[in-house]
């Protein structure tokens, strides 16, 4: 039997297959490309992905303003549930490649979030190329920078995980021309709103006499009229995203922002907090005293741990006997011989061992 | 250092670890099967897993992205995990008091037991979503209006009391 027992085990460890991914993912986040533990289970354990992945750059990226980047993932077959984690980094080192090492910030994720690393559901395959948008507001300082685009995914097979990064792509931000309108480095875009929300969104401009917003909704392009720097969206009626820019002119050249993304979401859950934690404290309470309200029988007490009864009863069948009783049954049973006690014997000692000794007399031994 | 996500990997382990050995434990008391060491087993693990329980419950919600409950599981987590370690300590307090560890005495601490295993399995959907338990109604949060909890809490109180009175007296 235990033979079969330990047969059926080993086969049960020998199917099963060794993954090293999280086959779901892990939720965007900011990561860095070493994300041992957290996204696989070691670095040295991945598979090399075969994607062809490229960044494409604006023509002129002045420091501190923002941008629009869009990030390729081409010929590539990945798991069945089509998912890829797309990382935008700084070096390729696995260690300080976050951008906000270099100084680039994240302002809108493809998934309307502000993280470097995205978690894509799409049709990716040998294929297809996919694309996404990232907007991002360039270091403040001018110089030469490097970004690369780093991609882990699964396997059709299963089983490993693939990992994948970039070739540098150089970035040249320049110093920002006098005079030049843009956007103020403090104002900063909404991403998310809710749905049947109208949203009015307030510029921040410098250098800017007029300002004209396009909104892209599908392929249709609006213009909105921009009053005190001020416009407002319409409320979305659908979960969905619109895009939207700003043209800026004043006495430099005229300047067009990267497109917006606003995302209109469901409301989200919410609940009474306070009344969620007075429920629980009650719940708690009453769970208790539920219990301990069904108290252990006092018979149930007394038979483990009171022994009353017992001591009673037994004292009860011990017959009463007198000082005088005693000695009248023990000098029964011992008669002292004429000769006396024996030398050295005292009349408790005789009392108690006399009988003995009469009959070892008796059996003729002393 | 560690993150507070592995932390709470620990400290969940450490509370869902105790808490099964616990369970285990009561079954065979229900079963009046295996070594007499079970009622032992059964109370002290399941006293081990109460104490292990907050530091699971802070590291959790340090651990957790977001503000606040925006999530039904979350706030199952919560309802569940407080009745769990409400029938918990009634269970040991009614040992302490000299409770033989009878079918009923077993069934309310394996009833504990079960309601902090599904809020573990609870916690991994959460942050994985994966979970064997796809048959339980979680995205359905049952929540009171307040004056009807505060009720519960005076009831609560009441037998709570009146319970430790006896046990004084008798």
């Amino acid at each position: 039997m235990r033979i079969r027992v330990g047969i059926v085990l080993l086969l049960m460890l020998l199917s099963a297959t060794i993954s090293t991914a999280n086959p779901g993912g892990k939720g965007d986040d900011i990561r860095s490309r070493d994300c041992a533990g957290s996204c696989h289970a070691s670095s040295s354990s991945n598979g090399v992905s075969s994607a062809n992945l490229s960044i494409e750059l604006p023509d002129e990226i002045y420091a501190g303003l923002l941008m629009e980047i869009i990030t390729s993932v081409r010929g590539v077959d990945v798991s069945s549930n089509n998912l890829v984690g797309m990382a935008l980094l700084i070096n390729s080192d696995g260690a300080k490649d976050l951008p906000a090492n270099d100084g680039w910030e994240v302002i809108t994720d493809p998934n309307g979030g502000v993280n470097n690393y995205v978690e894509i559901s799409d049709s990716f395959s040998s294929q297809t190329s996919v694309n996404r948008s990232w907007t991002l507001r360039a270091p403040s300082s001018p110089g030469s920078y490097e970004l690369y685009l780093a991609v882990q995914h699964g396997s059709q097979e299963g089983g490993i995980a693939m990992s994948g990064i970039s070739d540098s792509v150089e970035v040249q931000v320049l110093t920002v021309p006098e005079n030049l309108p843009q956007l103020s480095p403090e104002w900063k875009p909404i991403n998310s709103r809710l749905i049947g929300e109208e949203t009015t969104i307030t510029l921040e401009t410098m250098n800017t006499e007029s300002a004209t917003v396009e909104l892209k909704n599908g392929a249709e392009i609006s213009i909105i009229s921009v009053t005190d720097g001020k416009f407002t969206i319409p409320a979305a009626v659908n979960p969905g995203t619109v895009e939207w820019r700003v043209i800026l002119e004043g006495e430099g050249p005229t300047q067009t922002s990267p497109w917006f993304r606003l995302t209109a979401q469901l409301p989200g859950w919410s609940v009474d907090e306070t009344s969620l934690y007075v429920q629980g404290f009650a719940l708690f309470l009453l769970g208790a005293s539920l219990v301990m309200i069904q108290r252990p029988k006092e018979e149930i007490i007394d038979k483990k741990y009171d022994n009353t009864n017992q001591v009673i009863a037994v004292e009860a069948s011990i017959p009463e006997l007198t000082f005088t009783q005693t000695s009248e049954i023990v000098t029964e049973a011992t008669p002292i011989p004429p000769e006396g006690l024996p030398e050295g014997w005292t009349m408790e000692q005789w009392n108690y061992y006399g009988h003995e000794h009469l009959k070892s007399l008796e059996g003729g031994a002393v | 250092m560690i993150s507070s996500p592995t932390l709470h990997v620990i400290s969940t382990e450490l509370t869902i670890g105790m808490f099964a050995l616990s369970g285990v434990a009561f079954l065979l008391c229900l079963l009046q099967k295996g070594p007499l060491s079970r009622e032992a087993v059964a109370h002290w693990a399941l006293l081990g897993g109460l104490l292990a329980t907050p530091f699971a419950i802070l590291t959790g919600i340090d651990s957790a992205p977001g503000d606040g409950i925006d999530n039904p599981l979350l706030a199952n987590k919560v309802l569940l995990s407080m009745t769990s370690a409400g029938l918990a300590i009634g269970v040991l307090v009614r040992r302490k008091w000299g409770g033989e560890a009878d079918i009923r005495h077993a069934c309310t601490g394996m009833i504990s037991v079960g309601l902090m295993l599904t809020t573990a399995g609870m916690g991994g959907e959460y942050s994985r979503n994966e979970t064997l338990l796809f048959f339980v109604p979680k995205e359905t949060v049952l929540i009171f209006p307040i004056w009807a909890s505060i009720l519960l809490i005076i009831l609560g109180i009441v037998i709570i009391a009146k319970s430790a009175i006896q046990h004084r007296v008798s």
